[in-house]
């Protein structure tokens, strides 16, 4: 090798691993714009009431202003002729009928998740879609398009909050096994066995006759059952890694048990974890949407995809109650896929294993 | 331990346990090493060779402790004395935090610069760790060293920031001894460190190793298969077969005046790079190598020996000195009939 090549290939910035696995994720077109997207509605999810949901972001109340979205106002505190909570969309009218200056500035879609809407509309629920209720309303007269968006953030959340500590948990147990062997892999093992084997349908419809599912028991029972299959995969990591000689040389330059685990053997292990963790979240938000679909789920009323298609299947010709969060979950999951697809692709040591 | 004396191996033996059963019941044994005494003297390069799963990996394992990590029902019996400036200690006796405290005098170099090098980490960052443990060095002093190291190796200092993916194989032994020298060691432990490279890497990381003896002080134990690679370097060599040690002694009497029936047959078996020169006198062995698992009685070679006698299978024959510092554990062979 001459002197120059070498003093170029120097200067050229270096590229960690994980690096240049990011680079080619970001190649994978289908994968990478999914990973935006989701990402990016993800996190407008959370400040949803900016622009989704039925209380005003600003009103303008004889020349005060007032911040609804923060905090509770009685009707009687803008001169609404009502009973509780102001209803900023009638006092809007209001306000523009009075033409004294007020105002109120709603948001783009002013109709929360849980609130009832009969008295403002004619005819019964469940409403077609139309101009103002995008995907109509549920048999309680609910805008769907809100349920639906709030609905997202539950699901994502309760999915993402579900994987990561299943997956904690899994790795924990999978890298204990796995670094240390012998006989505490062998017993290990066999408790891992034997707690696979209960069944986890019955287990959570046991426990929801008992007490009422909320948020945190949901994702307590789904985390006890879903940490399984990873550590399988993370013990067998760990055995092939802790054979490797870069291991060795840890041992033998005096390293702790500590350092070598969480320095050398757990980066290294960690390809089946967030390869595999897309399409976990996928089954996660599947087995939600399940749970709410048959009555185990989040307790209403909570706004949640499954709740809306058990809706859907008893009022089977209101086909925008099946049809929209139908959509909704295809469309989430396929992205999600999407991008599960596109992280196994980069993630795939072989350069030429797919022709393009 | 004599004064000359680094480090000294008594009876050293290794037996991997086999387990089967429901309840991992142990149903046989390796032995791996099966009674090794050695002496290697301060400076020197201590050449190990026999062909593969006769045990001289296991034994520069064995030295360096590492052995009960990646197999913990492992039985190892035997002392391995070693000289520190704090006096001499045997590290078998060792538990593994005091272990630690004195891995910095003795170092490994692995065999496959490939799998040796942490992926996750930059060239820098691997130079550095063994600094960690073993020196109160700072940050910028640790870098420094690192740099230097780099340039000792023939490496140049930018390339600290990168990762071992980025260097070839003669390279990243580089690397790989540049760590190992990272702390200022005494004993390095060469577990076939050029076995993985090309034929022309060789040279450079064997004559690298002998400039960095010189500069460093540093008491080799060179483990190889290539006789002639370990003839190069090695001022003595020991000839393993199935876990003992059946020849000892200077590097060019092994290579050119073998006594033992083993090395005769390895040393026929190496190539010369001469076709017009034919070996009329091969030596070629029948047969398989017994599995450790069922060690042959007495002498261990004997089911392979030209010379092998009935009383073979009595007793291991021990190691007799058969020329000047020239030992062979064989009682029916003498130095002086030697083969053409």
């Amino acid at each position: 090798m001459s002197e120059k090549t070498d003093n170029e290939k120097s200067t050229k910035v270096s590229a960690s691993i994980f690096k240049k696995r990011w680079r080619k994720f970001k190649t994978l077109k289908r994968g990478y714009y999914s990973f935006i997207a989701i990402v990016v509605l993800f996190t407008l999810s959370f400040i949803l009431p900016l622009f989704i949901g039925r209380d005003a972001l600003i009103v303008n109340y004889n020349g005060n202003y007032h911040f609804p979205i923060f905090k509770y106002y009685s009707a009687e505190s803008f001169g609404q002729n009502l009973q509780g909570e102001a209803n900023y969309r009638m006092l809007k009218q209001q306000f523009k009928e009075e033409e004294k200056g007020n105002w109120v500035l709603m948001p783009v879609y002013p109709f929360g998740p849980n609130e009832n809407l009969l008295s403002e509309m004619d005819g019964n629920p469940p409403h077609p879609p139309s101009a103002q209720h995008w995907a109509g309303t549920d048999d309680r007269g609910r805008d769907v398009f809100a349920r639906l968006a709030y609905g997202f953030n539950i699901g994502l959340s309760f999915s993402i909050i579900v994987t990561f500590f299943a997956y904690f948990i899994g790795v924990s147990i999978g890298a204990t096994l796995g670094f240390f062997g012998g006989r505490v892999d062998f017993f290990g093992l066999r408790l891992i066995e034997v707690w696979s084997t209960l069944p986890f349908l019955y287990v959570i419809i046991i426990i929801s006759s008992i007490i009422q599912p909320n948020f945190i028991l949901l994702v307590f029972i789904l985390m006890m059952f879903g940490w399984i299959g990873i550590s399988y995969y993370i013990r067998g990591e760990f055995y092939r890694e802790k054979a490797r000689d870069y291991v060795s040389a840890a041992v033998s330059m005096g390293a702790k048990n500590k350092t070598i685990i969480f320095k050398h053997v757990l980066p290294n292990s960690l390809t089946p974890v967030i390869s595999y963790a897309p399409f976990a979240i996928v089954a996660n938000i599947f087995s939600l949407v399940s749970l709410d679909f048959l009555g185990f789920g989040l307790p209403p009323p909570t706004p949640s995809w499954g709740q809306l298609m058990q809706q859907g299947l008893s009022n089977i010709e209101n086909w925008w109650l099946i049809a929209t969060p139908l959509m909704a979950l295809f469309l989430t999951l396929l992205s999600i896929t999407f991008i599960g697809e596109a992280i196994r692709e980069a993630f795939d040591p072989k350069v030429y294993s797919r022709l393009r | 331990m004599k004064a000359e004396n680094i480090l000294e191996i008594k009876d050293l033996k290794v037996k991997f346990p086999v387990t089967g059963g429901l309840l991992l019941r142990k149903v046989a044994e390796v032995k791996a090493v099966d009674g090794v005494s050695l002496e290697m003297r301060k400076g020197e390069t201590l050449g190990l060779v026999g062909e593969s799963g006769c045990g001289k990996s296991t034994i520069g394992k064995a030295v360096i402790n590492i052995l009960k990590f990646s197999s913990p029902d492992v039985d190892i019996t035997g002392e391995v004395w070693i000289k520190t400036d704090k006096g001499e200690i045997d590290l078998l006796k060792l538990n593994r935090h005091d272990m630690r405290q004195h891995r910095g005098i003795i170092q490994m170099i692995f065999q496959d610069p490939y799998s040796s090098l942490n992926a996750r980490l930059t060239v820098g960052q691997i130079i550095e760790e063994p600094m960690l443990y073993h020196t109160d060095l700072s940050k910028n002093a640790r870098l420094e060293r690192v740099s230097w190291l780099l340039e000792k190796v023939g490496l140049q200092p930018e390339q600290s920031k990168r990762y071992p993916h980025e260097f070839s194989g003669g390279q990243r032994q580089r690397i790989g001894i540049a760590r190992s020298l990272s702390t200022n060691p005494k004993i390095i432990i060469a577990d076939e460190p050029v076995s993985a490279l090309d034929v022309s890497i060789q040279a450079q990381v064997i004559n690298l190793l002998q400039e960095l003896q010189n500069e460093f002080d540093l008491s080799i134990m060179f483990i190889a298969h290539d006789l002639s690679v370990v003839e190069h370097i090695s001022s003595r060599i020991a000839v393993m077969y199935l876990g003992n040690i059946v020849e000892l002694g200077p590097g060019k009497d092994i290579y050119h005046n073998p006594i033992h029936p083993y090395s005769r047959a390895l040393l026929s078996a190496v190539p010369v790079p001469n076709p017009k020169r034919k070996k009329k006198d091969r030596t070629i062995l029948t047969g398989d190598v017994p599995t450790p698992m069922n060690k042959p009685s007495g002498c261990a070679f004997r089911t392979r020996c030209p010379i092998a006698k009935p009383e073979c299978a009595d007793a291991i024959p021990p190691l007799e000195l058969k020329a000047e510092n020239h030992f062979a554990a064989c009682p029916y062979v003498t130095a002086d009939e030697i083969r053409v």
